[in-house]
């Protein structure tokens, strides 16, 4: 039945077909994420909120849930507007710039053993490389602005996002050390070993616990990476209003808005793809699966909240001192103790 | 696939290895030096040239050795070279240390690193056997000599001259790096050695191949400095601190040289009938323009960097002369004889801008050809020894120039270039009289400033040995003749 | 080999028509009503002065510069990185491999150490 109807389907569309399913494919990725992205805003002002002893939103819908989808609606119909003395061309296109390689790195993610939209070698590379273009959209922007408040947040956040982007970097290079591969699916192939792993308790042997430090500049790198707090001295309300997006209104401000989040929910994966098993089960009698690495996306996506509502904002010298004079050391060491680790007759990654 | 991993011998590069772990080190220990004369860091650099050139000659085995995957090579002429190198940034820095103690605003500890992070480029400009190497040694110099010039941030004059050479240097690199990919094209390999098989073989796209070799020859050119790719010169000599002058004067001819025998001799050697045309025609517009441009100068430094864009053009025609009419037997007589003119040369510029270091004191340069008068009433022991190298760059018997004018001019003649010879010596005849014109101020004019010398005993102690040398070594000129002969017949 | 970049090519199209698609349809359902003020440059309510693309902090270069020096330096960990384990599992070239890379990050440390003496990652 269901090969007659995939023949049919084929026979159809003819020669186009591998696009059809590969555009059904994306589609299968986007559509969750987009819906995701949204439902992260409202999961982000009702944690924030009854952190804060608050109800948050509650009026649009059954506990606000429509709440996200009246928001997107109001900003469509918002006027967009192109400031005098804006580049406007550059004006437009940078918001596309900041949301298309926040989208296009998914294409690579793995959800589970052998499910995603392409599997190849360089995945990790690909996503390294896209990922860094997201900072175009945002210098693009403060530039085309011409305002001085967009120009100083795009400036900081740009200086911000590639010093993070280093210690992030040496995260990763402990992580493939270790892996053997810039192939995300044989990454958390790699995890599903070790002596942990042999008795049942497979958390333990993900990369989290051996490289520790290392997860934990990662995550904290992430954060700092996404422009959220407390790093989101860019955005500071209180200091430069909203930074490089200031003058943007409408569907180009919620393209950034959407940038942001959809990042967030990379790192989220990401965090939980090389460091806690991705879709690994914790234990060995449990099956693996899906579910598995949404769980852990959600557990990363709700420190990123947690982070918000508890710290106050750094200072920017803060930030700078942190990720060049904290980070890199930490992980310059670590990356030498795990390649003197796996040299030693110690090596747990045979 | 890693068993075939071939793990490289490093015992070739030693002297490179040392240097730059020693260049690491003395950068971070600079760090924590505090005082304004910077004697530890200065007396770690000198340490370390004496162990380079030690370990040069130690590891020196005579045979051609290749190591990198024949990426660097090792050979008697690159010992040599090296070994003149390590001497000649040795006094180098004696004389430009009092210089650079007493300047303010000068990056100090910088100095002393950045000279040897260039030496080590050199150094692999010397030892390369492949393109890139040679392109890799090439910038690790120049980049180094690059933020040389501009180490005195207060002064405009400098930072304007490590513009222009920043600008006109990084346009030479591109035509070179052009040439290199030309030649890559043609031959398909980027091996030096190979280059010259294919070439052999003849089997290679010769159109393409002398498209390249024209980009090639301009970026040499550029580096050696001869006319028409000569503008910076006379601007950096001038602007650049006088030290850094001093050493980019004389170093860095030393592998500019041995970029020409790399390239040329070694790799495109198929082609000399052709580069030899290029080179000659550069030689006599270099000849012609730095003698007749440097009587004009009032300034000693641009009136040497108009006498260095010459000299290098008289270098060149030894260059020239290798190959008459496809016979090859005149090429080590003609190749060794421009060793030994770069060497001759060398001795005698470090000496002429180590008198303008003397010169100098806090505040006061000593630049200007004016500041020269009446030398020998303040130091006749000084103004004997600026005249001797005068005379000798003027090329007069019986010094060191004169000989290597001679042995030039000898394998110009051998090759059958009567016409270009005669040029060459009346060239020279019009260019000694700029060098007499020095002799003249110091002997017989009047000094504008009775200051006496206020130079350290160790700058003047080795400034009159070299001096001396300039005069010995035109006495007896036949060891160091003799030494470039072999390096070259061993090397080739 | 090439097919498996299919559908990352049609990804990243997908990518940029959702950062086209809503500014074109914010354009043509929004209204759209410019005046002189609401195109003014945000100012906190005072007329603009001075021109938005000012000069700024020569420190933003300085992070630049040293930016490229290290995610040049993490590019070329990366490929080695990944043959790491070969590289301990093979006898021959175990600790040559080990070693070479030590001394690439050591001189890295070097200009580290450097940058962080000479005051180039203070920032005030």
């Amino acid at each position: 039945m269901m090969d007659m109807l995939q023949q049919f389907i084929q026979g159809v569309f003819g020669p186009a077909w591998p696009v059809v399913w590969n555009l059904l494919k994306i589609v299968a990725v986007v559509a969750p994420l987009l819906l995701g992205v949204a439902y992260l805003t409202y999961f982000e002002r009702k944690v924030i909120a009854y952190m804060h002893v608050r109800i948050g939103p509650n009026r649009v819908g059954p506990l606000g849930l429509i709440q996200p989808i009246a928001d997107g609606l109001k900003l469509l119909l918002k006027e967009i507007i192109v400031p005098s003395g804006a580049d406007k061309w550059v004006y437009l296109i940078a918001p596309g710039l900041a949301i298309a390689p926040a989208l296009a790195a998914w294409a690579v993610v793995p959800f589970a053993d052998g499910l995603g939209v392409a599997n190849i070698d360089a995945s990790l590379l690909y996503i390294m490389a896209i990922a860094s273009m997201g900072v175009y959209g945002i210098i693009l922007a403060g530039w085309a602005s011409n305002s001085k408040y967009a120009f100083l947040g795009a400036m900081r956040s740009a200086a911000q996002m590639v010093s993070y982007e280093i210690s992030m970097g040496f995260a990763l290079v402990t992580v493939l050390m270790v892996s053997n591969s810039l192939n995300l699916t044989e990454i958390v192939r790699a995890q599903d070993h070790g002596i942990f792993a042999g008795m049942g308790l497979t958390f333990l042997s993900w990369n989290w616990l051996p490289l520790l430090p290392m997860f934990i500049v990662y995550l904290v790198s992430g954060v700092a990476e996404t422009n959220r707090a407390p790093f989101d001295v860019v955005e500071g309300e209180s200091e430069i209003v909203a930074g490089h997006m200031v003058e943007y209104s409408g569907m180009a401000f919620a393209l950034f808005f959407l940038a942001e989040y959809a990042n967030m929910i990379l790192i989220a994966a990401l965090t939980s793809l090389l460091f806690l098993g991705g879709w690994l089960s914790p234990v060995g009698f449990l099956p693996d699966g899906f579910f598995w690495l949404a769980a852990k996306m959600s557990f990363v996506l709700f420190l990123f909240l947690w982070f918000r509502a508890t710290f106050p904002r750094y200072r920017f010298d803060q930030i700078m001192r942190l990720g060049w004079k904290v980070f890199i050391p930490v992980s310059l060491v670590w990356f030498t103790v795990v390649g003197v680790w796996m040299m030693s007759p110690l090596n747990i990654w045979k | 696939m890693l068993t075939n991993f071939v793990i490289p011998d490093l015992l070739p590069a030693a002297p490179e290895l040392f240097i730059l772990a020693m260049a690491c080190v003395i950068l971070i220990v600079d760090l924590f030096v505090k005082s304004k004369a910077r004697t530890l860091t200065f007396a770690l650099t000198q340490l370390t040239l004496v162990g380079c050139a030690a370990i040069t000659y130690m590891t020196s085995t005579g045979e051609i050795t290749y190591t990198f995957s024949n990426m660097f090579v090792d050979d008697l002429m690159a010992d040599l070279l090296k070994l003149f190198l390590d001497l000649t940034v040795i006094v180098v820095l004696f004389y430009a240390r009092g210089y650079i103690a007493e300047r303010v605003s000068m990056a100090k500890g910088e100095f002393y690193v950045l000279v040897l992070l260039a030496t080590l480029g050199m150094m692999v400009m010397i030892s390369a056997n492949h393109l890139l190497t040679l392109y890799l040694g090439l910038e690790m110099m120049s980049l180094s000599v690059y933020a040389m010039v501009a180490l005195n941030r207060d002064s405009t004059q400098a930072t304007e001259a490590a513009m222009k050479y920043f600008v006109l240097g990084a346009l030479a690199s591109g035509l070179l790096l052009y040439g290199i990919s030309m030649v890559y094209g043609a031959t398909g390999t980027l091996e030096i050695t190979q280059v010259a098989q294919a070439l052999a073989q003849g089997a290679v796209n010769k159109t393409i191949l002398v498209f390249g070799l024209v980009f090639l020859v301009a970026g040499i050119a550029f580096k050696l400095g001869v006319v028409p790719f000569h503008m910076w010169i006379p601007d950096v000599y001038h602007g650049a601190p006088t030290p850094v002058t001093l050493f980019i004067a004389s170093a860095p001819k030393l592998a500019a040289f041995a970029m020409v025998i790399r390239l040329l001799v070694n790799g495109l050697f198929f082609l000399a009938p052709d580069w030899q045309q290029m080179l000659m025609i550069l030689a006599v517009l270099s000849m012609a323009i730095g003698n007749l441009a440097a009587i004009a100068q009032t300034n000693i430094k641009r009136m040497l960097a108009y006498s260095a864009i010459s000299h290098m053009g008289f270098m060149l025609l030894g260059m020239v002369s290798g190959v008459v009419g496809g016979d090859a037997r005149f090429a080590l007589n003609a190749y060794s004889s421009s060793m030994f003119y770069m060497v001759a040369y060398v001795i005698t510029s470090v000496a002429g801008f180590g008198m303008i270091l003397l010169l100098a004191r806090a505040g006061f340069e000593a630049d200007s050809l004016d500041d020269f008068k009446g030398l020998n009433k303040r130091s006749p022991w000084f103004a004997s020894m600026m005249m001797v190298v005068m005379l000798s760059m003027a090329g007069i018997p019986f010094f060191v120039g004169f000989f290597a004018k001679f042995a030039v001019l000898q394998a110009v003649v051998a090759a059958g270039y009567m016409w270009l010879a005669i040029a060459a010596v009346l060239f020279s005849l019009i260019g000694a009289f700029y060098y007499l014109r020095v002799v003249k101020l110091m002997y017989f004019d009047a000094p504008l400033d009775e200051t006496p010398i206020a130079a350290g005993f160790d700058t003047k102690l080795l400034l009159s040995a070299n001096g001396l040398a300039v005069a010995l070594l035109g006495l007896f000129p036949q060891t160091l003749m003799y030494l470039c002969a072999v390096a070259l017949v061993r090397s080739l | 080999m090439l097919e498996n970049y299919f559908p990352i090519l049609l990804f990243i199209l997908v990518g940029i028509a959702i950062g086209v698609l809503p500014i074109v349809l914010g354009w043509l359902i929004a209204p759209n009503r410019p005046d002189a003020e609401k195109l003014s440059p945000y100012e906190c309510g005072f007329e603009a002065f001075e021109d938005a693309r000012m000069k700024f902090d020569v420190r933003y270069y300085l992070i630049a510069i040293l930016f490229i020096l290290f995610d040049l330096e993490i590019a070329f960990l990366f490929p080695w990185a990944t043959i790491f384990k070969e590289i301990v599992n093979t006898e021959a070239v175990k600790w040559f491999g080990f070693a070479e890379m030590m001394v690439f990050i050591a001189i890295l440390v070097v200009g580290y150490i450097y940058a962080w003496v000479k005051g180039a990652l203070e920032w005030e």
